[in-house]
């Protein structure tokens, strides 16, 4: 039977602070840059190869929920714009296994951040993407 | 090495009240202390010791 996987109970980890729980939406994005090994006599586009090994070009994107409170969103987030700091994200609120892989960017940069966005009678939320920085999948 | 306490609720792995050294956490620590997670701890000084027979010190 075809499974489906929701996230419902994250873990969610920014700089060591667990943030789950301001946390609607988390989104993993692991990328080698595609770099083409396409040469004379190929028929078809080539990309990559076994001796080939490109940059990685990973981003992790969060949807917090915006809190100005002691020890919240503001007060972990807004420190760490313009510098490199570590993301842990994982499927479940569990330790670590085979089937709860934990997902660690090291190394990822924050470039913005939106201290304020609200609008009447909404939650103000704030996105941050994480970019850059080497990403590692634990499963033990 | 520097000593901090756990100041929230929000630090991975720690409760708050734990005390850890600044290798056991591989974070931040300038933001995390400015955001309030964590607070340095004061050095002590080791006691004096004295030896009770010649009483010196």
């Amino acid at each position: 039977m075809a499974t489906s996987v929701y996230l419902s109970n994250p873990n969610v980890t920014i700089n060591s602070v667990a943030l789950q729980d301001q946390c609607t939406s988390a989104t993993v994005n692991y990328v080698y840059e595609q770099l083409e090994t396409t040469a004379f006599g190929d028929t078809a586009r080539k990309f990559g190869g076994s001796s080939v090994v490109s940059l990685q070009n990973n981003t992790i994107e969060v949807e917090l929920y915006q809190s100005y409170a002691a020890s919240e969103t503001e007060a972990t987030i807004f420190g760490l714009v313009g510098i490199q700091t570590t993301i842990v994200v994982a499927p479940a609120s569990g330790s670590v296994s085979a089937t709860n892989p934990f997902y660690t960017l090291v190394g990822a940069y924050l470039e913005s951040h939106t201290p304020i966005s609200a609008s009447l009678g909404e939650l103000s939320t704030v996105t941050l993407t994480f970019a850059g920085g080497v990403l590692t999948k634990t499963t033990t | 090495m520097a000593t901090y306490i756990v100041t929230s609720d929000r630090l991975a792995g720690f409760n708050r009240g734990d005390v850890f050294e600044s290798t056991d956490l591989d974070a931040d620590i300038q933001r995390l202390v400015e955001a309030g997670h964590i607070s340095p701890q004061g050095s002590k000084k080791s006691a004096k010791t004295k030896d009770t027979d010649t009483d010196k010190e």
